[in-house]
């Protein structure tokens, strides 16, 4: 399904680029088009594999950006096309950097734009730094993008630019939530055996402390878990009243689905990587209700996209008229994405100069549909934080699930719609 | 919470062990059906897993895409990938097994990763679950005296497993077809000289193991929710069922999961990472233990292999020291 709409959108454009230069060339009123190369701009997404949910709202976007800029910028005086080299790093680091390496030595690409998850992220990053190809990439937590490559935050990197929000932010976020529930303050912690997981291990513990909160943790595990009814005994022993985890879908369905045969209702029920995407939580029906989730984008954002015009929630509301699918958070980025590619194309001075594309890039103070985005001001050199806010599901009216804003902490523009309420119990 | 029938410190040990059985079963389907072809057929179905997430995702497109119920859904999903296994039996790994003994396994590999890009190909990447189809049965439970909790899915996988894995029993020891079988798995030539289609009986083997898999998946996307890069993983846990119970044994994979389900269990009582690790452990001691059995078996008995052992070595010691005076 996912593969056909690609490809049918990938050979519309290429029909619709064709159309333009076609055009140029019989003599049309475009003969700047004709005189000067186009933009090559190459795009590394995980289109197969398990990260293959991180390149589903391409082709949408793609067609809106199509749409609204008929991919013609104007760089330097003069409107130029943008070429898209799409390549696919198949969800493996090891075949990021490669492609990453064929955008820039196969294909003369002037810039790379990467997204999903520091397994995509960090290795086209590393790829560009050492080529000198200036770069723009999304959707990893800006800890894991800056410092999982080792980054130092007084020099940072020359060629690469991020934005998404902050884990930290997105971990204090979580807390406001947890502290808007009564409860008695056990949380229990559902941490794996992987780099989130150990993080949250280390950092977590004294700053839960700090908040009078106290911790029951069954250890560090590998996934897949066959069986999670070892913590939730445990779970249920040291009277836990919140559940913190880290865990992707397929194992929350586990856990979750034990725990309630076991009678085990935490009246607050956190699981990153999952409880952010309702096609993951459709399955609980009614028992998904009141699940809390930080919301790194949605409708309720009031950010207006500087390429088509359309507000937030304009933008959701297309989406589900055109795929039938519910909107999560990614729909957005991948949007600001080429939102922040062209307000940097439109600065550039010299595009055969990289220095110049990388100046442009790093230089940006925009506003996108996610928020503002500005290079200068973000936690580490070249990178940009966007806002988080927190939310909860409850029951929904087009799709079984709606999402409730209940906390702002790190997104003060975002109104709050409600107060965080505790889980039903049995 | 305190309870007459059983002292609080045993509580937690009786659930472990409760929950461990449980999870056991649900091992011994997904394990039964390679068991089978390793009895049989004598290669690893490398691609087991794969073929059991195939099954699942029929079995959602009919009852999510079809609307058909679900019980409707897996009895046509059955010969499907029954049939399925009969033809890939046919079609390729006939062919590879005349390549020798790495072919086959290499060809399985591969129609493993073939399996899981077409899967994503047909069905994306979404997690999906057959969770919502059967309801409240998903986290419904039972309370056993004792304050015991029981998931009634689970207990139905559990008792699904027994029920299968008998009538396996009754099949390979009462049809012609079983007797067929079991005579190809003890000697193929022999088999094949009184008469017996050991070609035949392989296919059929490699239909039901299919089919069995395709079962397993099913009770997979129940309890959780599956991707079509699920497989592999559920491979492993199934692998340790087959030898923890020994090798093409039948009733001995039930015996496997179960053990292995156990140990997943109580190393859960220690610690989350205890887990898979008490599993792993158990695989190995089982499978180390097996070796030596082997081993004292062709040296007269553990006894008479010890003294050989030592008596070797101690030459060997001896040697070495002269060399060094």
């Amino acid at each position: 399904m996912t593969l056909r709409r690609l490809e049918t959108t990938r050979r519309s454009f290429l029909a619709g680029g064709a159309g333009l230069a076609a055009g140029a060339l019989a003599g049309f009123p475009m003969p700047a088009l004709a005189k000067n190369r186009p933009v090559r701009v190459g795009i590394a997404l995980p289109r197969t594999g398990p990260l293959a949910l991180f390149a589903e709202h391409l082709p949408f976007v793609m067609d809106q950006v199509e749409r609204a800029t008929k991919y013609t910028v104007n760089v330097g005086g003069s409107d130029r096309l943008v070429e898209l080299v799409i390549k696919d790093t198949q969800s493996s680091p090891n075949r990021a950097s490669q492609v990453a390496l064929e955008l820039i030595l196969d294909e003369g690409v002037d810039v790379i734009l990467a997204s999903g998850t520091p397994e995509t992220t960090n290795p086209v990053s590393d790829q560009c730094e050492l080529n000198g190809m200036p770069c723009l990439t999304t959707e990893a937590p800006l800890e894991p993008y800056f410092l999982g490559r080792k980054g130092d935050p007084a020099v940072g990197f020359e060629w690469t630019n991020h934005f998404y929000f902050s884990g930290t932010q997105a971990g204090g976020a979580i807390l406001e939530i947890f502290g808007q529930v009564e409860t008695n303050g056990v949380v229990g912690a559902l941490w794996p055996n992987d780099s989130d997981g150990n993080t949250f291990a280390q950092i977590y513990p004294p700053v839960l402390a700090e908040r009078g909160m106290t911790l029951s943790d069954p250890g560090r595990f590998d996934m897949p878990l066959a069986s999670y009814s070892a913590a939730v005994a445990k779970f249920k022993a040291d009277g836990v009243e919140i559940v913190h985890g880290i865990i992707p879908p397929p194992e929350f369905t586990t856990f979750y689905n034990e725990a309630i045969q076991q009678n085990f209702i935490p009246k607050v029920l956190y699981a990153g990587k999952t409880s952010a995407f309702p096609s993951a939580l459709e399955t609980f029906g009614s028992r998904a209700h009141r699940l809390v989730t930080e919301v790194p984008w949605g409708p309720q954002f009031p950010y207006t996209s500087p390429i088509t015009g359309q507000t937030a929630a304009e933008v959701v509301e297309e989406y589900h008229a055109a795929s039938g699918r519910q909107w999560n958070s990614q729909l957005g980025f991948k949007l600001a994405m080429f939102e922040v590619l062209f307000a940097g194309l439109a600065r550039i001075e010299d595009l055969d100069d990289p220095q110049s594309v990388q100046k442009a890039i790093s230089s940006i103070s925009d506003d996108t549909v996610v928020g503002r985005v500005d290079f200068s001001k973000g936690p580490f050199p070249n990178t940009a934080v966007t806002p988080i806010a927190g939310g909860q599901w409850l029951e929904g009216t087009d799709f079984p699930l709606r999402l409730a804003i209940t906390e702002n902490t790190f997104a003060p523009d975002v109104a709050i719609e409600a107060k965080t309420l505790p889980m039903l119990s049995a | 919470m305190p309870d007459a029938f059983l002292p609080e410190l045993l509580q937690p040990l009786v659930q472990a062990l409760v929950q461990g059985t449980l999870l056991g079963g649900y091992y011994a389907i997904m394990a039964v059906g390679l068991s089978l072809m390793v009895g049989v057929v004598r290669f690893i179905n490398l691609a087991h897993g794969d073929m059991a997430v195939l099954g699942a995702l029929l079995v959602i497109t009919l009852t999510q895409g079809l609307g058909l119920p679900i019980f409707a859904a897996i009895l046509i999903m059955l010969p499907v990938m029954a049939l399925a296994g009969y033809g890939m039996h046919a079609l390729l790994f006939e062919r590879a097994m005349r390549g020798g003994f790495l072919l086959p396994i290499l060809v399985t590999i591969g129609l493993g990763a073939a399996l899981q890009n077409s899967m994503f190909g047909l069905w994306g990447s979404n997690t999906r679950s057959l969770g919502a189809d059967i309801g409240a049965l998903s986290w419904a439970s039972w309370t056993l005296p004792g304050g015991v909790l029981v998931g009634q899915l689970p207990v139905l996988v559990c008792l699904c497993a027994v029920l299968v894995i008998g009538s396996l029993h009754l099949v390979l020891r009462h049809t012609r077809l079983g007797r067929a079988i079991k005579a190809t798995s003890t000697d193929a030539e022999a088999a094949e000289l009184c008469g017996v289609d050991a070609r035949r009986a392989r296919r059929a083997a490699s239909a039901i193991a299919v089919g069995l898999a395709a079962l397993a998946g099913v009770f997979l996307a129940m309890r959780g929710q599956i991707t079509p890069y699920s497989g592999p993983a559920q491979l492993i846990f199934a692998f340790e069922a087959v030898v923890i119970g020994g090798l093409g044994s039948v009733w001995g994979t039930l015996v496997g999961g179960i053990v292995l389900g156990i140990s997943q269990s109580l190393g859960g009582l220690v610690s989350n990472q205890a887990s898979l690790l008490t599993g792993h452990l158990v695989f190995l001691a089982v499978l180390l233990l097996r070796l030596f059995r082997e081993w004292t078996a062709a040296h007269g008995g553990w006894r008479a292999s010890v003294r050989a052992w030592t008596t070797l070595h101690r030459g060997r010691f001896a040697r070495r020291k002269g060399e060094k005076a």
